[in-house]
């Protein structure tokens, strides 16, 4: 599904990311950890096309397309869904009409036509109630006055109003947050088929509860140094990165 | 410009040596305040971007070129109102037309209006109520010097009169089309007179429209007298072309408890002024003034507001949002002055901007002047970009990015649209600044605000 391949990328005129190579197959969740400033959140940005964000060297692959030709919204279209740490706030666009421009960009996409209103509304109202988000949401602007808790839930509900194949969720600090963690992770294995893969970068022992990654990588320095399965994770949340460094160091 | 341009020269060489076609072409009360109007101008000049409220216009400049005017009158050959369909879906109107400065005779058509009340032009009701005319004409206009209405007073030939008697409150909005429309350039110079009686009730649209590749150079001075518990809506449209050039100067005269409107909604224009005064007389009175602007290429426009609180316990608000794209420079000054025995005085002022162009320019001017000690003003001002956070974000979610520029620059306007009380008037100019946003308002030979 997708190839990373020696993949380097500055923010700023700063490398960060300094040779990376990944590759997440279909139905597979990998959790990626790492230090503060070691390039997670770089990766994740970089997948989804953030023009802050430039890649100076290094493929990535999806699907077989060249994933770093086409434009965020292209890459969003393909599959690939990010559900953000802290979803920003857009007074003034209501989520259905936020929501129908996403659903008909995808349709148009793909050589549809516009999806039809009373078809919208169904979808809504039904993706909604899985995620159990209030009608009252619909009409207010996006994520404009959402506690915490719901604006996690509104990124499940997009997730599930737009299936992706591909989804990135970005928990790296909200681990104090208890149910923005169970939202995200619940959120993600309802709607998870055979097929789709996620990327999660977490710290948090709970999220590889609630997720069984079948991978963990850990980032540090700009690069993959150490991976492994759920057990990594475990270890890392019990005693830290230090020792991973120091392994480093040693070699 | 320089000061020594004296753009005026023209207009007052042609008033002296046309004067009997000037009066004869117009009514009595008009005409009495040509001379005055043309000695002030002849003394003080069109303002320069040296007077304090033009600094961010250039009127000489503006009125440098040479355009014809319509002295003679001549009617055009179409009837209006049969040519033009106008209307706002849902939203019944009694409809009339201005094209350029000449009144047409009004035909059926447009929705009854109560007994009393009276929608015609200057120079009828001029015949008809001769004494109502030559006490309101120019009152509010005439109190303190502006070049640009001394310009239109010396010039201006005829105009509308709307006048709602001591407390009828007219269920239908009045809609004023104005059309520039003519075979050369061509300069129109109208007057607007509203008079509101006690606890009178009335909206009014005025819709200003150009038509063909001419130039076109307009002055429009409005005056409104509100008195006691009247409340008037004034909504301004803007649909014109990138070779309009238009000053638009309201006066609003408001009595105790009386609410005063102004909406601005500005879509398409070459350049735009249009300064508020209101003037707040009697206790109790509110005063609203709303703007939406939406520029590119080469506009200008320029919005000049001044709040003068002469009585106790008046309120005023202020909104006026920019999208400014491509060159376009747009401009906002408010004034809020508070006189010493405006106790009590509750005012706010917001001007908010987008330069969503790094070559548009925004000039923001809040101002208060406050003489009385217990009072609650606030003004804000702002100037930015469009938000790059939830741009990606709603390109994440596979929003186009022009789509979604387009979404953010509407929504920043909202504001602004909500403020609009009719339902019906409020989804059309959403509608419109949808089309406009997207570059589909059409041209068309019926107003922008048909079907």
């Amino acid at each position: 599904m997708l190839e990373i391949k020696n993949l380097h990328a500055s923010v700023e005129g700063k490398e960060i990311l300094k040779g990376v190579d990944l590759t997440i197959n279909d139905g597979e969740v990998h959790v990626l950890m790492g230090p503060n400033g070691s390039g997670k959140s770089t990766l994740s940005n970089v997948l989804v096309g953030n023009p802050k964000y430039e890649v100076t060297e290094g493929s990535i692959t999806f699907n077989g397309k060249d994933l770093l030709a086409l434009p965020p919204e292209d890459r969003s279209h393909e599959g690939i869904f990010m559900s953000f740490q802290a979803p920003t706030e857009i007074p003034g666009v209501s989520m259905t009409n936020f929501m129908r421009a996403a659903v008909n960009a995808k349709r148009k996409y793909f050589g549809q036509e516009p999806i039809p209103a009373g078809e919208f509304l169904k979808l809504l109202k039904e993706k909604r109630k899985l995620v159990g988000l209030d009608a009252h949401f619909m009409s207010r602007g996006v994520n404009e006055g959402f506690s915490g808790g719901e604006r996690k839930r509104n990124e499940i509900f997009q997730m599930a109003v737009l299936e992706p194949t591909f989804s990135i969720l970005d928990e790296t600090d909200s681990g104090l947050d208890v149910d923005a963690l169970r939202i995200v992770a619940e959120g993600f294995n309802m709607f998870r088929t055979p097929k789709t893969s996620a990327m999660v970068i977490t710290h948090y022992q709970r999220m590889l509860d609630y997720l069984k990654p079948d991978f963990v990588h850990v980032l540090v320095g700009g690069r993959i140094v150490k991976e492994g399965d759920a057990s990594l994770g475990y270890a890392i949340e019990e005693r830290g990165f230090d020792w991973i460094k120091n392994e480093l160091k040693d070699e | 410009m320089s000061s020594d341009m004296q753009s005026e020269r023209q207009y007052l060489d042609l008033f002296r040596t046309e004067r009997a076609l000037f009066d004869a072409g117009s009514c009595a009360p008009l005409n009495a305040c040509r001379k005055a109007a043309a000695e002030a101008l002849e003394r003080h000049g069109l303002p320069t971007t040296k007077v304090e409220r033009y600094k961010y216009c250039d009127v000489p400049s503006a009125f440098a070129p040479d355009y014809g005017l319509n002295l003679r009158r001549v009617l055009a050959e179409e009837n209006p109102y049969d040519t033009y369909r106008c209307g706002v879906p849902n939203l019944s109107t009694s409809l009339y037309f201005v094209i350029n400065d000449v009144v047409p005779p009004t035909t059926a058509c447009t929705a009854p209006l109560p007994d009393g009340v009276v929608v015609t032009s200057l120079c009828d009701a001029a015949q008809k109520m001769p004494d109502f005319i030559a006490k309101f004409y120019h009152l509010a206009a005439g109190k303190n010097y502006d070049g640009v209405t001394a310009l239109n007073t010396m010039l201006v030939q005829d105009g509308i009169l709307v006048y709602i008697p001591d407390g009828v409150r007219l269920k239908h909005t009045i809609q004023l089309v104005n059309i520039s429309a003519a075979g050369g350039n061509l300069m129109s110079n109208r007057r607007i007179l509203v008079v509101a009686g006690r606890g009178a009730e009335a909206t009014i649209l005025f819709c200003d429209h150009a038509f063909g590749e001419q130039h076109f150079l307009t002055t429009q001075v409005v005056e409104v007298f509100a008195d006691e518990m009247a409340k008037i809506d004034l909504y301004s449209i803007e649909e014109t072309s990138a070779v309009n050039t238009r000053f638009n100067n309201v006066y609003a005269e408001q009595q105790a408890g009386s609410r005063v409107s102004y909406n601005g909604i500005m879509l398409t224009c070459g350049q735009t002024r249009n300064q508020l005064d209101f003037r707040l007389l009697g206790p109790g009175a509110a005063t609203a003034a709303n703007g939406a602007v939406i520029a590119d290429g080469n506009q200008r426009v320029d919005n000049n507001i001044l709040v003068d609180h002469a009585a106790a316990g008046c309120t005023s608000d202020l909104l006026y949002k920019y999208v400014l794209d491509g060159q376009s420079v747009g401009a906002f000054a408010g004034k809020v002055l508070v006189q010493r025995d405006a106790q009590q005085t509750e005012s706010q002022q917001t001007n908010a901007n987008i330069c969503a162009s790094p070559t548009a320019r925004a000039f923001s001017q809040p101002m208060l002047e406050i003489y009385a000690d217990d009072v609650k003003c606030n003004h804000g001002s702002s100037i930015g970009k469009l938000d790059e956070t939830a741009l990606f974000y709603m390109r994440q979610r596979g929003i186009p990015e022009a789509e979604a520029r387009l979404l953010l620059q509407h929504a920043f306007i909202n504001d602004v649209l909500q403020r609009v009380t009719l339902e019906h008037l409020r989804d059309r100019l959403s509608h419109l600044v949808d089309l406009r946003f997207r570059g589909q308002l059409s041209k068309c030979r019926d107003c922008a605000m048909c079907h």
